[in-house]
């Protein structure tokens, strides 16, 4: 039983700490961004929507590198006796990374949607930036957001190259779902990959459904 | 008061425009695009000036030689932009309160009663702007625009995007909004008829430059150029030379025609052998006797049935080579049909002289 607990137990908390994180962080570049006007904004666009261009496993070498022993982010954690690589951490590291561009974008293009005469009204009625932020912009936003924030989650599900070139393949430390499929099929148990199949899929589904009620709300564009 | 003076470069165009405004309404009139909308944005500082001055009630809220620039939260400048602009998931409540939510609840819900008493859309508080008709909808942004007390309300074409009958009514409600809002109100539109029903003063726009400020009675007594002519429903020009001054008379030759008699504009140095341009509305030119001051015989070359006048262009001078406009209350008879011969009249009091015409100023009807 537990090579199915110990996966959907790993996989739980990445997928849930991940889409956390990359929900904040998605949010605030895409606020950031949807006003920045300066001369840079195609290419800092570029490097926030590279990893979604990437494959994964090159992502992951580029970690690997970054948090690995010689790496520079990987001395420095050292000092502190931690350790990324192949630890769980690694599994949020490698998802964040991996689902970050969709957030982003998706979260970008609603903030653009929003009329900007509705955040201006806000302003000479007295709202502040953060006011009309919280009140207005993210309210106008909601269904782009939610639709960004399903498919974080699912795509986090799914994360398994740049994974497992960063956290590896440890049961019960690293091992998410998508990694324990791989290798009970590369053992032979086929049986033990189909029930993790069966649970992603029924997850997928549900999280399908969640995803066309959202992107149906989106406001057409006028 | 309001004071502005403001300059700001755009693309196709640069705006450069000052003026002062009262209690009371002011409209601005121009074609679209000529920088009406950009002036409104900067008074209340949602768009930055490259250079300029703004003073409300003796309170500074622009001087860019002092970098002082007051946000736009704080310069109590109400808005009602174009296509409203109501908070898609507030209420009808919640929208007139969102300017007002630092108050009291008591206060606050006191002052939301009243307002929606006063613009007739007392039973809507639960409804949600998708549910509400553009008229309703225009009443709760402008509402909600005022909620909050603003020393200035500014008005975004608010009238365009309504039919005839619904904007008939709402014009009505802005102008007895007068008592209970006491504040300056600024009315941009485009509809020259709309901002001379609604206004005591106005500024006419032109390319990003006020062509002419002031008292709506002086702007139609004399225009300062073609386009506030054109604007302000001159359709007829008159180009010639004056010919004689005699005590307050004032004679005009027109190549071609006869002389027009005009009573001498005060405020004008005029001389014998300038040249001037005259322009009368359409709705002032009569049908007339022969042989009447300021007749001139013409041939009927077009006519159109409108439901109360009728629109009828013709020819006239000595080759039939200027075609007026003039609109004439229903004929009584058939006499009113291409290739009737008639004489038409331009009253002296209704003839009024433009400003600064220019070389291109030419007799007959404004093209449109």
């Amino acid at each position: 039983m537990d090579s199915y607990l110990l996966p959907l137990w790993i996989s739980c908390k990445t997928v849930l700490v991940t889409t956390a994180i990359t929900f904040i962080l998605g949010i605030a570049v895409a606020r950031w961004m949807a006003r920045y006007s300066g001369k840079y904004k195609g290419m800092i666009d570029g490097i926030f929507i590279l990893p979604l261009v990437l494959p994964p496993t090159v992502v992951g070498f580029g970690l690997l590198m970054l948090f690995g022993k010689n790496g520079p982010l990987g001395e420095f954690l050292s000092l502190f006796d931690m350790t990324v690589v192949f630890s769980w951490p690694a599994t949020v590291i490698a998802a964040v990374i991996m689902t970050f561009p969709l957030m982003y974008m998706s979260a970008r293009a609603g903030f653009e949607q929003v009329d900007v005469n509705i955040e201006n009204a806000a302003r000479t009625l007295g709202a502040s930036e953060w006011r009309v932020f919280w009140t207005i912009t993210m309210p106008a936003a909601r269904p782009a957001i939610m639709a960004a924030t399903v498919l974080a989650f699912a795509r986090a599900l799914g994360e398994f190259g740049a994974t497992l070139m960063l956290a590896g393949n440890i049961p019960g430390k690293t091992t998410t779902i998508p990694v324990a499929i791989y290798f009970n099929i590369q053992a032979g148990h086929t049986d033990k990959a189909m029930v993790l199949v069966f649970i992603v899929l029924a997850i997928s589904f549900v999280s399908l459904a969640a995803l066309t009620y959202w992107k149906l709300k989106i406001p057409a564009k006028p | 008061m309001l004071e502005v003076n403001i300059k700001k470069k755009l693309p196709g165009f640069d705006l450069e425009v000052a003026f002062s405004a009262d209690s009371g309404i002011m409209a601005m009139l121009g074609p679209s695009g000529s920088g009406k909308t950009m002036t409104l944005q900067c008074v209340a500082g949602l768009t930055q000036v490259d250079e300029g001055y703004i003073n409300l009630n003796g309170e500074v809220l622009l001087d860019t030689s002092r970098k002082i620039d007051i946000r736009p939260q704080v310069r109590r400048v109400g808005f009602v932009f174009q296509n409203y602009a109501l908070f898609p998931h507030l209420t009808v409540r919640d929208n007139i309160a969102y300017g007002i939510r630092h108050l009291e609840k008591a206060e606050s819900d006191g002052i939301i009663t009243r307002l929606m008493e006063n613009m007739h859309i007392a039973s809507l508080g639960h409804r949600f702007p998708s549910q509400l008709s553009a008229g309703q909808q225009q009443r709760v942004a402008l509402a909600r625009a005022i909620a909050p007390e603003p020393r200035v309300l500014l008005l975004d074409e608010p009238f365009s995007a309504l039919d005839a009958v619904v904007k008939e009514s709402l014009e009505i409600e802005l102008l007895s909004l007068q008592q209970f809002y006491k504040g300056i109100i600024i009315l941009v539109t485009h509809n020259f008829a709309e901002g001379y029903r609604m206004s005591s003063k106005m500024a006419i726009y032109e390319s990003g430059r006020i062509a002419q400020c002031g008292d709506k009675g002086k702007i139609v007594g004399s225009p300062a150029n073609l386009t506030v002519a054109g604007l302000m429903g001159f359709k007829n020009l008159l180009v010639g030379t004056v010919s004689q001054i005699i005590g307050q008379d004032l004679y005009l030759e027109v190549p071609g025609l006869s002389l027009f008699k005009i009573r001498l504009p005060e405020q004008m140095q005029l001389a014998v052998g300038m040249r001037l341009t005259l322009g009368i509305r359409s709705e002032f030119v009569r049908v007339s006797a022969a042989a009447e001051e300021n007749s001139l015989p013409g041939v009927v070359s077009g006519v159109i049935n409108e439901v109360a006048s009728t629109r009828c262009f013709f020819s006239a001078g000595a080759n039939l080579q200027y075609t007026f406009e003039a609109f004439l209350p229903p004929p009584a008879d058939a006499s009113l049909k291409v290739g009737s011969r008639l004489n038409f009249c331009f009253p002296t009091e209704h003839l009024v002289v433009v400003g600064q015409a220019g070389e291109t100023a030419q007799t007959g009807s404004l093209a449109g």
